[in-house]
This record gives C-alpha cells, structure tokens and sequence, in this order.
C-alpha cells in the first residue's frame, strides 16, 4: 500500500488513457521499484521501466522484463494500466537507519581508536 | 597539478582538433557503467537504488567497447556500481588500454588487492585508480555509511603503487566538511604516494538517501576558497586548475552537460552523468536530440540550479583553457606554479 515514505508503492490507478496514461507513464520512469504493465489485450508484464519516449511518432515504454531478458518496448497504445508493485528501492530512510546504528553502537561500547 | 604530460598532449589535440572543425559540441570522457551493483550504499549516491534483477545485470564487454568507439572520447571512466565487482573488467580494462584510452577506474577499493593480487590488471600509463576517498578515516567511513572502508581503501592504493599502477583519489565533499581536516587529508594522501587527487562538490540526487547535507553555491566557494587559496606544493590535483578555481568562485563557468555523457544498460543517459531524464539509443541520438539549453545553471531548470560538479563543468574549464589568451595563461600559471 501506499504511504508517506513509499508514496507510489503498492499504487493502482486503474484504467487509463491520453493525459493519464502519460502522467503514470512519467511516475513510472522515475520510480525505482517494478511494475505491472497490463495491457490492452489483458497481458501482464511484471519489469522495471527505465525509459520512454512520448515525443516518438509512437510513443512507447522501454522496460527490463524481473524475468530477465532484452528489454522489451510497448507502445503507450498497447497499456490499460500500470501498477506500482514492486518495492520502491529508492524510498526509506538508509542515511537515517545507519546514523542510528552507529550511534547505537557508540553507546554500547568505546569507539574504535579512541 | 599532476596529470602526465602524454596525457595532457592527447587531450589538447582532440580538443584543438575538435575546435578547428567547428564541433561545438564534442564528448571529454565517457562515464561507462558497465553496472550499477555495488559493495557499499553511501549516503549520498543516487546510483544504485534498482531492483534486483537489474542490480544483476551488467553490460558485456562488446557492449561497453561498442560504446567506446561510438562516442570517441580520449578519455574513458568507469563508475558503476562498483566496477571491480564487474566480471569482465579484466578484460574491458585491456581492451581499452590498447585501443590508448586513458582509463580511470573509480573503486572505492575494497576488492583492490584482492583483483590485484589476482593479476587481473597490467601498470600502464593508460591506466589508473581512481580511488573514492571522502575524507579522512572517520569522514569517509562516515561517507560510505561502513566502518573500516578508508583503510581497506589505503591498503588496496599501497599495494596499487607497489605494483606500479597509476592511483588517484576521487573525493566528493559535503556541506559540513571541515577545510583543515580536508587540507589534512591532502597532506596524508600525497604522503601515501598517490599521483594526483581529484575534487568535487557533492550533487543532490532526488534517489539519494541523504538530501541535508549537499553543498550550495556560496559554500561551496567558501569551503574550497579556505582549503585551496594557499595550496602546498607537495598537493598534486588530477584536474583542471581552471575547474578547481572555478569551485573557489573565480571563474563564472557554465555546464557542458555533453561534456561526460554516460553510457550504461539503459543506453545513452540524458542529459549527463547526474540526472536521468532518458535514454536514448545511439550517441549521435543523444547528442542531436538532447534539448542542451534547458540544462545548466543559466538555464533556470532548478535540478541545475546548485550543481558544481566535475562531470559537467571540467569539460567547460579545459575548453576555456584552449577557448581564450586569459583561460590558457591561468591554465599554464597554475599548473608551473601549483597556486590557484
């Protein structure tokens, strides 16, 4: 589900298409986690999108399948819907977490060369 | 500054050459990524944040070679990721080396001795480690978000120098950074044996964990005006004297975002090393489809509107250093006196 620290994660906009479809498109590529891309015919690609090009005469996404493989392009044409369900890898607080666990560990014993 | 004269030669040839053609636009170095998966998850980097599948996957060597060629560049490095964890960099590295790149390998170093000890590399004047040193111990452990990193990194340059390599450091400062501790660390890097050490400002990637502690404009001339106004001779920078005084305000330089392009599995990234605004296929796309003037720090586009880093404006000093009378006598003054 979604949440302030993972806002796309876990997110489901439903049907989509023109202005939409492009808006998720673009929160797409800058989200780092995969998704689901379900198409028109009622296929599912589950992948990382790590481009697209909506300026193309055929404007289409460029996504590394998570089962492996080349990267696969789809028309914007061919997509009903994108899901956000992967694990955003960019969301969380590592900096904060590692500050914490050093501080912790201070606290537990003498720093080392002091 | 301390960068090989055969390397200087290389590097004002392509430029003159690139100037009497009228190319306006040409590359420096290409940033190859043959991967993004890495040893370390710093604080500030904004380069390794994928999912696993992709954190598995790197280029192939054909594929990076392939690359090489294709943007011409007479200098190649290579960031990641970590690049020792690369399967083939053995090999990549030869490869470059004897098509006469000028090769910086950038390594946080941890796996240095042990690829070293391994044969995977031969000295070469082409070659050289760049090591990713933030500090002194405690501010480069503290960088790396790991305990023990700065001296697994100075045991892998003593063995790098005992074996004959070319080694440099590469060190990206922070808001916070203490002058004379940084002044400190020069004297312990030169002291180690090193053969130039390279300098930049930190840039705040939106993926990257910490966003408090990324320098702005002023301080960043303060910080580097406090360390460098009165540089000791025994300091050697493997960079452009015009990009260092730039860093301490002297120099109004703009970004030459094509300067580095990057290349890595996604393709030809847009518009340069920092920001990922795109992919495209080939590097002549890149570079005849890039819209240039909505980026850098004139532009107005706010992803810009900090950024000092090297990537984007060491290409605009070395240009400056061949473009005018003013910036090719401040180059020669600086590199025969060693002040800036």
């Amino acid at each position: 589900m979604a949440s302030d620290e993972h806002p796309l994660e876990g997110w489901d906009p439903g049907a989509i298409d023109g202005d939409g479809l492009a808006e998720v498109v673009e929160r797409a590529f800058d989200y780092r986690g995969d998704v689901t891309i379900v198409r028109r015919d009622g296929g599912e690609m589950v992948g990382y999108l790590f481009n697209r090009n909506a300026d193309s005469p055929r404007p289409f996404v460029q996504v590394f399948a998570a089962a492996g493989g080349d990267p696969v392009s789809i028309p914007y044409a061919d997509i009903r819907s994108i899901r956000f369900t992967g694990r955003d890898t960019a969301a969380g607080n590592s900096y904060a977490a590692w500050l914490r666990s050093r501080e912790a560990a201070k606290a537990a014993g003498p720093a080392r060369g002091a | 500054m301390s960068v090989p004269l055969s390397q200087m030669w290389t590097v004002a040839t392509y430029v003159l050459k690139q100037r009497l053609r009228r190319n306006r636009r040409y590359p420096l170095v290409l940033m190859l990524e043959p991967l993004f998966r890495c040893n370390l998850a710093c604080a500030g980097c904004g380069k390794i944040q994928y999912p696993g599948h992709i954190l598995r996957k790197h280029l192939t060597v054909e594929q990076c070679l392939a690359a090489v060629e294709e943007c011409g560049a007479p200098m190649v490095s290579i960031p990641g990721g970590e690049p020792l964890m690369y399967p083939d960099i053995g090999r990549l590295v030869a490869e470059l080396v004897k098509r006469r790149k000028y090769v910086y390998l950038c390594t946080n170093a941890i796996l240095l001795k042990e690829k070293l000890e391994a044969g995977l590399f031969t000295p070469s004047k082409y070659l050289s480690f760049s090591v990713h040193m933030d500090g002194l111990r405690e501010e480069h452990d503290e960088a790396v978000c790991r305990e023990g990193v700065y001296d697994q990194a100075v045991e892998g340059i003593r063995e790098a120098l005992r074996r004959g390599f070319r080694v440099t450091t590469n060190t990206t400062l922070f808001d916070g950074a203490s002058a004379i501790r940084m002044q400190m660390f020069f004297d312990e890097m030169m002291d180690l044996g090193v053969e130039g050490m390279m300098l930049s400002p930190g840039y705040s990637y939106s993926k990257a964990p910490d966003q408090e502690h990324f320098l702005r404009r002023q301080k960043t001339h303060e910080l580097f005006s406090k360390m460098l106004s009165n540089p000791k001779k025994s300091w050697k920078f493997n960079q452009s004297p015009l990009f260092l005084q730039f860093l301490m305000g002297k120099w109004d330089f703009e970004c030459t975002p094509w300067g580095n392009p990057t290349y890595n599995m996604f393709g030809w990234q847009r518009p340069c090393y920092l920001l990922q605004e795109g992919y495209a296929s080939t590097f002549k796309e890149l570079m005849d489809t890039t819209r240039w003037d909505g980026y850098g720090h004139k532009s107005g586009n706010e992803k810009c509107k900090d950024c000092m880093v090297h990537c984007g404006y060491e290409p605009t000093a070395i240009n400056t250093a061949f473009a005018s009378w003013k910036g090719f006598k401040a180059t020669v003054e600086a590199t025969l006196t060693g002040r800036l």
